[in-house]
């Protein structure tokens, strides 16, 4: 179904794998890097929502207290506050839609790079782009990395290969802590419950996801989170300087 | 009830249907990625191609849920594994015994037949969400009832193996090629390659040859495992090569095809296809043919690889190629589901016959009938006369509606 974004994935793979000394996990992450420069203008618009969240705090918190007893006034308040600033109040949903069919593709890029079954295998044979230069031969890629077949979802038997779940949940966990607009914890509107749950709702996905599928897949969520908050960190620091300079 | 209490059961009301509609999300999520990556659903998914054995009047076909054997002449039940007592099966274990170990199995490996077993391998599902697949071999011996099983192996075993000197050999998706003694199952030996091992190993006299998907084709002593040589191509090697006046034939993921000295590995020469050479070739008559994944198929001079002559298919050709008895014609499957009857004189096709499945495993000649497997298909197994392609017999059989 998503193979229309799985084969080009694949090839740029291959071709990234061929360039950098043959290295299954340095292909995944520079693919990571590539995927997520593509989707940077989306990323930063929704850093920008978020930091416009935080600003306009203390608005929400007088709200709250104004209407501390007419709830359906306070959610048509902060609905008309929103809407001032120009703020999508459902931004910790949005990501995970936009990621969706990018991870369909990536799962499926990496089954046909690292396949443990013939018939993935026997399918990309006939999709492998070989104008490329150096791709001719390179599948299956060498699908071991610390001991942990890449191609294959973490077991008992490679227990180590269990860290890496644990790596995806946290990075991700502290990427959704970062990224969703925050809400003050006595905000009882339905977007900031939704946001709320968000938080914990994605990163136990992403960890149901990494037991699922072969640990190539956590290797992109790793890298993908660490990139995400590094982001975050220097549109703060831009930020930052920006407000230091309009102060004086 | 109080305006207040009623705004708070109110709250309570929307704070749950909040978390549902945000876990409803997830597992929507969940549900999707799931499903669009094919592994839904309860039934086993098929993840490979079926194999097939014939020997002295006899089919040993791997059948996804179990290996039966049939007779040649009408497809006839001899016996199954596992299988139920009527069926002939059951005679290995205690069906309690037998259920237990193999609830779930999956088998596509082509048996291996010889020295009075019949080896098989299957693949059950894990017993414990993060547990990990059974990968296990079993010896069975009709005559006896002797059986025994192996079941150290990691990975998948995706090819047969293959019998010779009183051992065992076989690859494996773990990276390594295990040796086993036919009658106890013992484990005599284990070579580990760079990567996995989806071919099946050609034993000739006291050596094994075995591809790997690290790009070597390897030639073990048969009774130690110790490397005489080993050639080192471009590209994965998947298939078995066919030996032909001392010389290896074989195809590889880089697009070439190989002949190899079987002495020494030393490269005779080396013809380019269009595509991986997969399924194993065949040689007869000073030519050797071979047939690429685009569809092509190559009649290439054995001493020299110079091309005689040329035929697109039109599908893509995984499996190995077959040839008839008499060297008159070679069979070519291939993924639309078509079964080709070239001439080998020149390529001609002289008749094809279509199915509503896949032709992805290698078809097997015997006494001038023709066996070919299906994938994704009602029929699993059909036997055609070689000379025209007409049914001889199909299995499962087709039960006529009243």
């Amino acid at each position: 179904m998503f193979n229309f974004l799985a084969y080009p994935m694949a090839n740029v793979m291959l071709l990234f794998y061929n360039y950098l000394g043959n290295s299954t996990v340095a292909a995944i992450a520079a693919l990571t890097l590539l995927i997520n420069l593509l989707v940077l203008p989306l990323n930063l618009s929704q850093q920008r929502q978020a930091r416009q969240m935080q600003d306009m705090q203390p608005k929400l918190q007088k709200l709250q207290k104004k209407y501390a007893n007419d709830k359906e006034r306070l959610a048509q308040e902060q609905m008309k506050l929103y809407q001032e600033v120009g703020i999508n109040p459902l931004g910790g949903c949005l990501p995970l839609l936009i990621q969706l069919p990018i991870w369909f593709g990536l799962i499926n890029a990496i089954r046909y790079c690292i396949p443990s079954t013939p018939l993935d295998l026997f399918q990309f044979s006939q999709h492998i782009y070989k104008w490329l230069p150096g791709v001719v031969g390179l599948v299956p890629l060498q699908s071991t990395f610390l001991g942990m077949d890449l191609g294959l979802p973490p077991n008992p038997v490679q227990w180590w290969s269990y860290s890496l779940p644990i790596l995806v949940f946290a990075t991700s966990w502290l990427q959704q802590k970062l990224l969703t607009p925050p809400t003050p914890t006595d905000d009882q509107s339905q977007t900031a419950m939704m946001n709320r749950q968000m938080q914990i709702m994605m990163p136990l996905m992403m960890i149901f996801f990494t037991l699922q599928y072969s640990t190539g897949l956590s290797i992109y969520f790793i890298i993908s989170s660490v990139i995400r908050v590094a982001q975050h960190y220097l549109v703060r620091q831009g930020n930052d300087k920006q407000n230091d300079k309009s102060n004086s | 009830m109080t305006p207040y209490q009623i705004c708070e059961e109110n709250e309570s009301l929307n704070r749950r249907r909040i978390r549902s509609r945000s876990i409803g999300l997830a597992v929507l999520a969940v549900l999707l990625l799931v499903g669009v990556s094919g592994c839904a659903g309860g039934a086993v998914q098929t993840t490979s191609w079926t194999g097939l054995t014939v020997v002295e009047d006899k089919l040993y076909v791997a059948d996804l849920q179990q290996v039966v054997v049939l007779n040649a002449d009408d497809a006839e039940v001899v016996w199954s594994f596992p299988g139920s007592e009527e069926e002939g099966g059951g005679m290995w274990l205690s069906q309690e015994e037998l259920a237990k170990s193999t609830r779930g199995a999956v088998f596509y490996v082509a048996p291996a037949v010889g020295d009075g077993y019949v080896i098989v391998a299957s693949q059950a599902p894990s017993t414990s969400m993060l547990g990990q697949p059974r990968n296990i071999i079993w010896g069975l011996n009709p005559e006896t009832g002797r059986w025994w099983h192996f079941d150290d192996a990691r990975g998948q075993y995706i090819e047969g193996g293959a019998i010779g000197g009183g051992l065992f050999v076989i690859g494996n998706s773990d990276n390594n090629v295990y040796a086993l003694d036919v009658e106890s199952g013992l484990l005599k030996w284990v070579f580990e390659t760079g990567h996995r091992v989806w071919a099946t190993p050609l034993i000739v006299s006291d050596t094994v040859y075995i591809g790997s998907m690290d790009h070597h084709l390897y030639a073990l002593e048969l009774e130690s495992g110790r490397v005489k040589w080993d050639f080192q191509a471009a590209g994965a090697f998947a298939g078995t090569p066919a030996l032909g006046d001392g010389t290896l034939y074989v195809g590889a993921f880089d697009d070439q095809f190989y002949a190899i000295d079987a002495g020494t590995g030393s490269e005779r020469w080396r013809f380019k296809g269009q595509n991986w050479f997969w399924g194993s070739p065949v040689v007869h008559d000073g030519v050797v043919y071979a047939a690429d994944v685009a569809g092509v198929v190559y009649a290439l001079d054995a001493k020299t690889g110079a091309e005689v002559w040329r035929q697109a298919v039109e599908s893509p050709v995984r499996a190995g190629l077959a040839l008839a008895e008499n060297g008159s014609q070679l069979f070519v499957g291939s993924q639309d589901g078509t079964l080709r009857a070239l001439a080998t004189a020149d390529g001609f096709v002289m008749w094809s016959r279509e199915s509503d499945g896949q032709v992805l495993s290698t078809p097997v000649v015997d006494e001038g009938i023709l066996y070919e497997l299906l994938l994704y298909s009602s029929q699993r197994l059909r036997a055609l006369h070689v000379e025209n392609g007409r049914d001889v017999w199909v299995y499962p059989p087709v039960v006529e509606e009243e």
